[in-house]
């Protein structure tokens, strides 16, 4: 007999260790743990609930397992040593400075503080540098966040320069490459999504707004740890400087590009970041991008679109995605046919979004020259016209005379001015001589004046243009109209779920019959629809005759008594079994049964005596009870495929009839919120509609 | 830490001295010493750290220091004529202006042997440099010493205490009109102490310096100042904790070890000093020169500043990266416990800042929500609609939220789950269309009214036009199939039900057998239904018995007559005009009737517990009017039995058991368990190799019999007890009566070549009988082509599905 087994030593119990076992085991006080932790991507594993119980040796349940392996690899890090030194020379600093000693902890803070580089924890993490663009979406929203908060004695302000420099980069990369492929317009702040070497990467960028929460002092304000946002922040920077780097390197750019400090702090943005080529060649580019005045070609596009007609935006509409002439030539080949799935039961095969393109992102804007009036912000807008194409970007350069502006608002060769303010009619100039008055009435006129042939577009107008692909329609964008709705362009719409860009009718044929009936309940409570009422019942009074019809057809010929009693009760079993389902009635209900069927016959009989068409006697005698027949007949249908997967339910095994019972959960759920979508939209457009009439 | 007790050493030698009288001053005045000797101590802390760090220096400087030892040797004897307390030595080997930290410190560092009054403020007698007086003429030409003026500082030799005392022991009255108080040793006034003015006083009062008692000091008119050790004294003076008078605070010490006559003649140790007291250590030496060779080879680099160039670098290359990891990349292999953190769902359309309007929420979701647990939330913020970009508000959960995401990233244990994207009918087990399951009974056709009670059993004949029935009114009747109408009636009882009625299969006779309490009537029906022919039939098929039993009288074995079991008789020619054919009468009351295919022979069964078990199964044969009691002993209370259709195996049913006996060889074939309480009925496959059983707990249960002696599968769809079950004679149909008020219809589909498992499809619940007096559905029968059923409930009807 070999030795008895100790409990605990091998198999699951090993292969995970709680968090205090992996602090102790590493030497380490729990806030390093969590910096290294951080660092180096490890987090906590979720064993099977068996095992947990015997992982951890106490009583009371620990909540956060870590994989041993994990924590060995830990072990290995020199950061680990780092962070001990680090310990012990802060333990020395703090004596010194109990002591009064200011140059003594000043000096080894200054000379002996280990400076921890992150460089192999990014290649070891990352080991490929589409591993890093996966894993890019976190990185920039974070970084983005920090180069937007002003500076706090938890957030150095030489972190939040460094997070608006790595920003700035890896924007002008993007303006530079044409990968920036969706943008949306979200109460939380703008989603950008760029595609580098086919990984989408998501990130949001929050509005220029004091960031609230999260302070000290706000509410809430202890809810934030900043320390674990810096130790993030760290990392982020360490990845996204490497990123840079390789992207900059790759296209032909020196890294680090040359950064203007002074012009940075006027708010130049983008234009605070001096990109240089790595030989002449790519400097020409660079060049050839910048300046464009040389640009006679699409200056001239730029002029003819102007010369047209300002009443026709739709025409300019479609000419102006294929007016480059280049363009004109190579986007037939390029550009993929749309395919239209006739039978809406077949497979959809998926087609890659006419964004995904690099060749409709470099030119989509490209003929344009755009002036950002005052309020617009000007920052997003000037990197997503840059993004897709435009080269020249004017700006109102009153309030800081930062670089970069392309032109001033009565400039001759701006297309498109973006507009964010209300509509507002000119106010007649004033009676009296008063020269100051006349100033300011010069100024309002200056604000509110319309040069002709400019286009005046409102900011959702770039977003859209850029989603879709194609430019928008201006008109609909224009000062003060009523914005179309502004909607994502990563959501792809399952079956059976609400698309609010298909219209109600077309969305889902016998979901729509059965809405319309609600309709007509809803209808019934407060004012009534005539048309749709109109409709319904004409469609039901078809279906009867219809019926009626069949009816016929099959009862020539056969023996009446039989075959039309048979025929009833076949006709009557759906209304009889209904009540019969909900149980509880009395035993009479029977004989009602057998009472309608026979009025039923009497009634043909009637009818065939005076000669008339029976059917329409029929149809008038039901015509009272129809809607509630049709319902019934509904709703049949519905039991009894209800009752036919109860059936098959009943063959599964208890498992799988558990995981088809959430399933069946989770899809009615999807559809119940798909529902009340419609309801919703349904009521605004009788609303829009009665508001009309 | 053998190096630094090695510089330790060596210290001794590298000290600096500016001057080794004053040296030797220091070292001989134990005053100083005493003086220093509490700040120095503090002051050690922080030269034997910087020891530390002068290490190198220190090692450095020691190749030259070995050269210089001869000038030392001077040095060391005064080391030796020092005390051997180490402290003292160390101490003296700092240079003073380490000793002292205050502004003496900075006077002693620059002191310069031409200032010979400086040094007198040191307090150091030295009468022959330190004159302290000059000589002056008097008036009378003799020489006056004029002393200089003593500054009284703590470091004066002078520790006795000063007399303040002037004038001597005379009363200070005396000096009550003069300006001053006594002389002082210049012969100069000494001025009185300013008397203070009222306010002075009050002032003084008012804050109150420390030890100020308010009297004034008898000898000297000044202010009575006392200390707190003073004011402690006389505390204890005035509470008598006073010493006695013997008391003496400082008692002389006792020598015991050392002093006259104490003295030891032997030092502790005998042994000779060793030599490696004297010699440096060889190993600590070895040691040294092997960091000497490596900071020659430059392996050990000194410690030096970084410069500001450095710190630039460093900072540029923490700042910015300047080189690319990436340019060599290899792939790792994908791991299990790799799962990389998911990446946030891109946002829907009611994140937009405009979405359509439809995704707004009206009043009452917006108060839902607001009311609603912040965790419970399925959206962390409500959609909202802004016309304008420049109306956009700051996202005021913004930093929360990134903050939630980071402690997602590293502290949300993370699982790897395959999620089911599939359409869940997928999920559901593949079934035969339910066009193949066609026809069904799904609907009641019709309606048998009449009975008065219930309806105890139902029966259709062979030619599937005619049903008949029997219930508790003693009554049986004969109904049109199709419509329902009663054709044909008879009472055969007034006080007893009518158990079974059950045609006797077989289309050359028209029989039909009813039990009503312990008699089994053969009734040829009359009426609508009667055909001369068939009737002419049907009495040759009941009469052939008479003839034969006459004949052939059942005898024993050993020869005597049997008592028979049962009687067969002619009954009164009232009944018999009435249809009455034969009558049997058994001994108890029989429950189950069940013909034999052929039709000749049938078996009763008396569930009864009054009866024997002998006798409570028993096989009739209709041609011989004979009656078997194949079973001497049941196992059991008998419940059911059923001939198989194709061999001579008999089913028996038990409460509990079912047993299969071969009759031709007479012994049990096989015994079922089903796992039923109570069976209540049994029907087998037309096929001869499935058997239904129906059981009063409310289980169906089907037996395959090529598998096993457990069911192949159990049903319980049924809330209430099952009362019979049937199969269809032709159509792969089954439908089981229960007293829940409903027949179930299934789809139970036998291959003959036994390789397939049977399917069994539920396909419809026929509700329509009412439940009275728990009691539901007692019998459900098929109709022998169509699919068609008829079944007596509890509630006196009869219903046809069809």
């Amino acid at each position: 007999m070999g030795r008895i087994k100790k409990k605990g030593t091998s198999g699951a119990t090993n292969n995970y260790l709680t968090r205090s076992q992996a602090v102790r085991k590493l030497q380490l006080p729990l806030g390093d743990f969590r910096r290294l932790c951080i660092f180096k991507g490890v987090y906590p594993r979720d064993p099977s609930s068996r095992s947990k119980k015997r992982i951890s040796k106490s009583a009371t349940p620990s909540t956060t397992f870590y994989y041993a392996k994990d924590i060995q690899y830990l072990l290995h890090e020199p950061l680990l040593a780092q962070l001990r030194e680090k310990k012990a020379l802060e333990k020395k600093i703090a004596k010194a400075l109990g002591r009064g000693d200011l140059t003594d902890a000043s000096r080894w803070e200054r000379e002996h503080m280990p400076r921890m580089r992150l460089d192999h924890i990014v290649k070891e993490r990352y080991p490929t540098f589409v591993d890093a663009l996966r894993d890019l979406d976190d990185a920039l929203s974070m970084l983005y966040l920090f180069a937007s908060i002003p500076s706090t004695p938890d957030v150095p302000p030489s972190l939040i320069a460094r997070c608006h420099r790595l920003t700035l980069e890896w924007e002008h990369y993007l303006i530079r490459s044409n990968t920036l492929r969706k943008s949306f317009l979200s109460i939380k702040g703008i989603y950008y999504q760029a595609t580098i070497q086919g990984q989408d990467i998501l990130w949001l960028v929050p509005y220029k707004f004091v960031m609230g929460a999260g302070r000290t002092g706000d509410a809430g304000g202890d809810l934030v740890d900043w320390r674990i946002m810096r130790t993030f922040v760290e990392f982020y920077t360490t990845l996204l400087g490497f990123v840079n780097f390789r992207l900059f390197t790759a296209a032909g750019v020196v890294y680090p590009p040359k950064f203007d400090v002074e012009a940075g702090e006027k708010g130049a943005e983008l234009g605070a970041v001096k990109l240089e080529g790595r030989d002449a060649s790519e400097q020409e580019r660079i060049e050839s991008r910048e300046d464009v005045e040389g640009n006679e070609r699409a200056q001239a596009e730029a002029d003819r679109l102007l010369s047209l007609p300002a009443d026709e935006p739709s025409d300019e509409q479609s000419d102006a995605p294929n007016g480059d002439l280049t363009t004109t030539e190579d986007a037939p080949t390029q550009t993929l046919d749309e395919f239209q799935s006739v039978d809406p039961q077949a497979d959809t095969l998926l087609q890659p979004s006419p964004t995904a393109d690099a060749s409709v992102a470099s030119h989509l804007f490209e003929p344009f020259t755009f002036f950002l009036s005052r309020e617009t912000p000007r920052h997003p807008i000037e990197f997503l016209l840059k993004a897709f194409g435009c080269k020249r970007v004017g700006w109102d350069t009153t309030l800081g005379s930062d670089p970069g502006s392309y032109c001033s608002e009565d400039d001759a060769r701006i297309t498109h001015q973006i507009v964010d303010r209300p509509d507002l009619p000119l106010p007649s100039p004033p009676a009296t001589d008063d020269d100051e008055e006349a100033g300011a009435w010069e100024a309002r006129k200056k604000l509110l004046e319309r040069v002709p042939g400019r286009i005046y577009v409102q900011p959702q107008w770039v977003w859209d243009c850029v989603n879709a692909g194609v430019l928008q329609r201006p008109d609909l964008y224009a000062p003060g109209a009523t914005l179309p709705p502004h909607l994502s362009p990563w959501v792809k719409v399952k079956r059976g779920e609400y698309d609010p860009t298909v219209p109600l009718a077309e969305q889902n044929g016998a979901e729509v019959i059965e809405d319309d009936d609600e309709e007509i309940e809803e209808g019934s409570e407060g004012e009534e629809v005539d048309g749709v009422r109109g409709d319904e019942e004409a469609r039901e009074l078809e279906e009867e005759l219809v019926d009626d019809e069949e009816e016929e057809a099959d009862d020539g010929g056969m023996d009446i008594e039989l075959a039309g009693s048979d025929d009833d009760e076949e006709n009557e079993a759906p209304t009889k079994q209904a009540p019969d389902d909900w149980a509880g009635f009395s035993g009479d209900e029977e004989d009602a049964d057998v009472d309608d069927s026979a009025r039923q016959t009497q009634l043909e009989l009637e009818a065939e005596a005076l000669g008339r068409n029976a059917d329409e006697i029929a149809a008038a005698s039901k015509s009272s009870t129809s809607t509630e027949a049709k319902r019934a007949a509904r709703s049949r249908a519905e039991r009894e495929k209800q009752e036919e997967v109860e059936r098959r339910k009943g063959m599964m095994s208890r498992k799988k009839r558990k995981i088809f019972e959430k399933m069946e959960f989770s899809n009615a759920r999807r559809d119940e919120k798909a529902e009340g979508l419609r309801a919703k939209k349904r009521r605004i457009e009788k609303a829009a509609s009665s508001g009309a009439k | 830490m053998v190096s630094q007790r090695a510089g330790q050493k060596r210290k001794v030698v590298e000290v600096p001295r500016p001057d080794p009288e004053e040296e030797e001053d220091v070292l001989e005045n134990g005053d100083i010493d005493d003086a220093f000797e509490e700040e120095g101590e503090s002051e050690d802390d922080i030269s034997e750290e910087d020891d530390d760090e002068d290490d190198f220096d220190g090692i450095a400087s020691q190749d030259e220091g070995e050269e210089l030892d001869s000038d030392e040797i001077p040095s060391s004897d005064e080391e030796a004529a020092k005390p051997v307390n180490g402290k003292s030595g160390k101490r003296a080997t700092t240079p003073p202006h380490q000793l002292m930290g205050s502004e003496t410190a900075v006077e002693v560092a620059t002191l310069s042997p031409e200032t010979p009054v400086r040094r007198l403020e040191y307090g150091l007698e030295k009468p022959e440099i330190n004159v302290s007086y000059r000589i002056a003429e008097d008036a009378n030409g003799n020489p006056r010493y004029i002393y200089n003026e003593i500054e009284p500082n703590y470091d004066s030799d002078d520790s006795a205490p000063e007399t303040t005392n002037t004038i001597g022991n005379i009363p200070l009255s005396y000096y009550d009109e003069f300006p001053h108080i006594g002389y002082d040793i210049n012969g100069r006034r000494i001025a009185r102490p300013a008397k203070g003015e009222a306010l002075d006083s009050l002032l003084d009062s008012i804050d109150i310096p420390e030890g100020w008692t308010g009297l004034t000091d008898p000898s000297t008119g000044k202010p009575l100042q006392l200390s707190s050790e003073e004011l402690e004294v006389l505390k204890k003076l005035t509470r008598n904790e006073a010493p006695g008078d013997g008391y003496d605070p400082y008692p002389d010490m006792v020598e015991y070890f050392t002093g006259k006559g104490m003295e030891m003649t032997m030092p502790l140790s005998a042994a000779p000093e060793p030599k490696r007291r004297f010699v440096p250590s060889m190993h600590e030496h070895k040691r040294v020169m092997k960091m000497v060779k490596a900071i020659k080879e430059g392996r050990i680099k000194p410690f030096r500043e970084r410069t500001e160039e450095d710190r630039e670098r460093e900072e540029q290359q923490q700042e910015y990266a300047s080189y690319d990891i990436w340019s060599n990349e290899v792939p790792r292999p994908d791991h299990v416990m790799n799962i990389p953190a998911p990446k946030l769902p891109p946002p829907g359309y009611e994140e937009s800042y405009h979405p359509p309007p439809e995704y707004l929420p009206d009043k009452r979701e917006r108060e839902e929500w607001e009311k609603q647990d912040e965790e419970d939330r399925d959206t962390a913020f409500l959609p909202e609609d802004h016309s304008a970009l420049r109306k956009v508000p700051g996202y005021a959960k913004f930093v929360m939220e990134k903050f939630e995401r980071c402690l997602d990233l590293y502290l949300a244990p993370r699982v790897r789950r395959s999620k089911l994207n599939i359409d869940p009918e997928s999920l559901l087990p593949k079934l035969p269309d339910p066009n193949e399951l066609r026809p069904f009974p799904s609907f009641c056709a019709a309606i048998y009214r009449g009975h008065e009670g219930r309806v105890r059993s139902v029966a259709i004949d062979p030619e599937g036009r005619y049903a008949a029935s029997g219930g508790d009114d003693g009554t049986v009747r004969v109904w049109e199939l199709l419509t329902g109408r009663q054709l044909w009636r008879i009472r055969l009882a007034s006080d007893e039900a009518v158990n079974v009625v059950s045609w006797r299969p077989g289309h050359d006779a028209c029989i039909l057998a009813a039990c009503c309490g312990e008699t089994v009537y053969f009734i040829l029906p009359q009426g609508e239904l009667s055909n001369p022919e068939l009737e002419s039939q049907s009495r040759e098929v009941l009469d052939a018995g008479f003839g034969h039993a006459a004949s052939n009288p059942s005898k024993t074995a050993d020869g005597k007559d049997k008592t028979p079991s049962a009687a067969w008789s002619r009954p009164p020619t009232s009944q018999q005009d009435r249809g009455i054919l034969l009558t049997l009468t058994l001994r108890s009351t029989a429950k189950t009737l069940v013909w034999h295919r052929r039709g000749d022979y049938f078996s009763t069964v008396c569930p009864g517990t009054s009866t024997h078990t002998s006798t409570a199964i028993a096989i009739h044969t209709l041609s011989k009017h004979q009656t078997q009691h194949p079973f001497k002993k049941l196992k059991g209370l008998a419940q059911s039995v059923s001939f198989h259709p194709t061999k001579p195996h008999f089913f028996v049913a038990t409460r509990q058991r079912i047993r299969i006996y071969d009759l031709q060889q007479q012994k049990l074939e096989k015994e079922l368990q089903p796992g039923a309480r109570w069976i209540s009925s049994l029907s087998l496959h037309p096929l001869g190799s499935n058997l239904l059983v129906s059981s009063y707990d409310k289980r169906l249960l089907w037996h395959d019999l090529d598998l096993g002696s457990t069911p192949y599968k159990t049903l319980r769809y049924h809330s209430k007890a099952i009362r019979a079950v049937k199969f269809h004679p032709t159509l792969p149909l089954f439908a089981d009566s229960s007293d829940d008020g409903t027949v179930q219809v299934f789809h139970g589909k036998v291959v003959g070549d036994g390789l397939e498992n049977a399917t069994v499809v539920p396909l419809k619940v026929l509700k329509g009988h009412k439940v009275r007096g728990e009691l539901g559905v007692l019998d459900v029968e098929w109709h022998p082509r169509e699919a068609w059923c008829v079944s007596a409930g509890a509630d006196g009807t009869i219903r046809l599905w069809m």
